[in-house]
């Protein structure tokens, strides 16, 4: 693996960090609450975890697919390394290298209990606060999980966690959804979250959701119907900014080792970034599980009679070309071994060198 | 969650600064064989606190592995079978973990620890 330079990136921090500048707001709660990078916002309490919570047994019966990219970098570490999976969802990782022994942990009781079901080493635990040991590992894994933390402290957090519990030498895989996705008529299936909703739920310090020309109520976001929200989507919010997508998309290559960002393309970038991503749960397996019932009268699903499914809303932050790499510059005890575009993903290799 | 797991697990609630290794509360041990891996057993050894595995190991009812252990002893089987045995085969099915400064209890269910922390432990 060669090292990839990072200057470039690390030279867009400044622009990246205009946010979080002390801002005057209303004092509430929730804010209070993510004052502490440890502590869970309420948007992932209710939006990721009780989501998945929810939706474990079917969201797994989807999830059986290995990416070939995971696979070949948990097939390239050493007989006999220990891979800490960290948000291992229903464990389909766990055990990929039968010459490695493999522990998962996953926020989700419901996921956690997917995998012991299965026979992998287990525990329920914060991807952002991990309770292990320092350097225990000899490799660590974080595959479509810091998609899911809310504010960017959170995700920088995850990711020093991911290192330091690696021993020197050892690396870590990091894999999120990328804003840049390769079937772009997905995103208009999305709830894009607007300004005042991700403020009040996320905060100021929340990167690059500057779009107050494009106002959703707060009570309005958790309507997941795909048509009404694509129209609505396609009258107030994408029109201009889909066709700077397809311009970003058409001017990058997507192919591996290919992924440097040409000078000033953020400007060009559709600026969205936090969203609801609808989860259809169909009635057949709605009706198995009775947490359903409790998530459509508290208003966190919604029924779509013409699909036959309980919707459920996952909170989303796809991340931009760069940001990944943006997010690790500041480590001073790992670098970037690799990075690369695969299957509407962002991913990078870390080693850990001290 | 077997003992490999325990050598790994450190309380993190906020403010513990020894937060390793956690008492083991016993309600529950089941053992399960597992497939013998001389090179994973090498590479762990370096990096488990061996005290720490045999207090554990003797806390599930295996009191087989000796007080201090050096790397010249992974030349031989009768060690490494032990080695394997109380790291990888033993389970707590049923139990708790015990932050050691604070006392905390982390419940284990169906072999499955919760180090959840609450709200007023971050």
């Amino acid at each position: 693996m060669n090292e990839v330079g990072i200057d470039s990136a690390s030279s867009l921090h400044t622009s990246e960090s205009i946010g979080e500048a002390p801002v005057l707001r209303p004092v509430s709660v929730r804010a209070k609450c993510s004052s502490n990078v440890q502590s869970t916002p309420e948007i992932e309490k209710k939006y990721v975890h009780g989501v998945y919570d929810a939706i474990a047994p079917h969201f797994s019966s989807t999830r059986f697919a290995k990416w070939p990219k995971v696979s070949a970098f948990l097939n390239s570490l050493s007989p006999g390394s220990l891979i800490l999976d960290a948000g291992c969802g229903n464990g389909k990782y766990l055990g990929l290298n039968p010459d490695c022994f493999f522990i998962g942990c996953d926020i989700s009781a419901a996921l956690i209990n997917i995998c012991t079901d299965r026979g992998h080493e287990v525990l329920v635990a914060d991807a952002v606060n991990l309770p292990y040991r320092t350097g225990y590992g000899d490799a660590a894994i974080s595959i479509a999980v810091l998609h899911h933390l809310s504010t960017e402290d959170r995700r920088r957090k995850a990711v020093e966690e991911l290192v330091r519990v690696v021993k020197k030498g050892g690396s870590v895989l990091i894999t999120v959804w990328a804003r840049e996705q390769e079937d772009r008529s997905l995103i208009e299936k999305w709830t894009p979250l607007n300004q005042r909703y991700v403020e009040e739920w996320i905060g100021p310090g929340s990167p690059r959701v500057r779009n107050p020309s494009s106002p959703r109520i707060l009570e309005s976001i958790p309507e997941a119907e795909e048509n009404s929200a694509g129209e609505r989507l396609k009258d107030r919010h994408a029109n201009s900014s889909k066709v700077k997508l397809a311009e970003v998309m058409n001017s990058i290559s997507l192919d591996e080792g290919n992924s440097s960002a040409p000078a000033g393309s953020e400007k060009g970038y559709a600026e969205q970034q936090e969203y609801f991503v609808p989860w259809h749960l169909p009635y057949h397996r709605a009706e198995v599980s009775g947490a359903s019932a409790v998530a459509l009268a508290s208003g966190l699903a919604k029924k779509d009679d013409k699909k036959g499914s309980v919707v459920y809303n996952r909170y989303y932050h796809v991340f931009s070309e760069g940001e990944l790499e943006r997010l690790v510059s500041g480590l001073d005890n790992a670098i970037l071994v690799d990075r690369f575009y695969d299957k509407s993903n962002w991913c990078i290799i870390l080693e850990k060198t001290s | 969650m077997r003992l490999l797991t325990h050598n790994m697990l450190s309380s993190n609630i906020k403010g513990v600064a020894n937060g390793f290794p956690l008492k083991i509360e016993v309600v529950k041990v089941v053992e399960k064989e597992v497939d013998f891996n001389i090179d994973f057993l090498k590479n762990m050894f370096h990096k488990v606190e061996w005290k720490a595995l045999v207090e554990a190991s003797t806390t599930m009812g295996y009191a087989e592995l000796p007080e201090n252990a050096d790397a010249t002893m992974l030349d031989s089987d009768d060690f490494l079978h032990k080695f394997h045995h109380a790291l990888l085969e033993l389970h707590l099915e049923e139990g708790a973990l015990v932050c050691p400064q604070t006392g905390r209890k982390f419940p284990v269910q169906k072999g499955i620890p919760n180090m959840l922390l609450h709200e007023d432990e971050v």
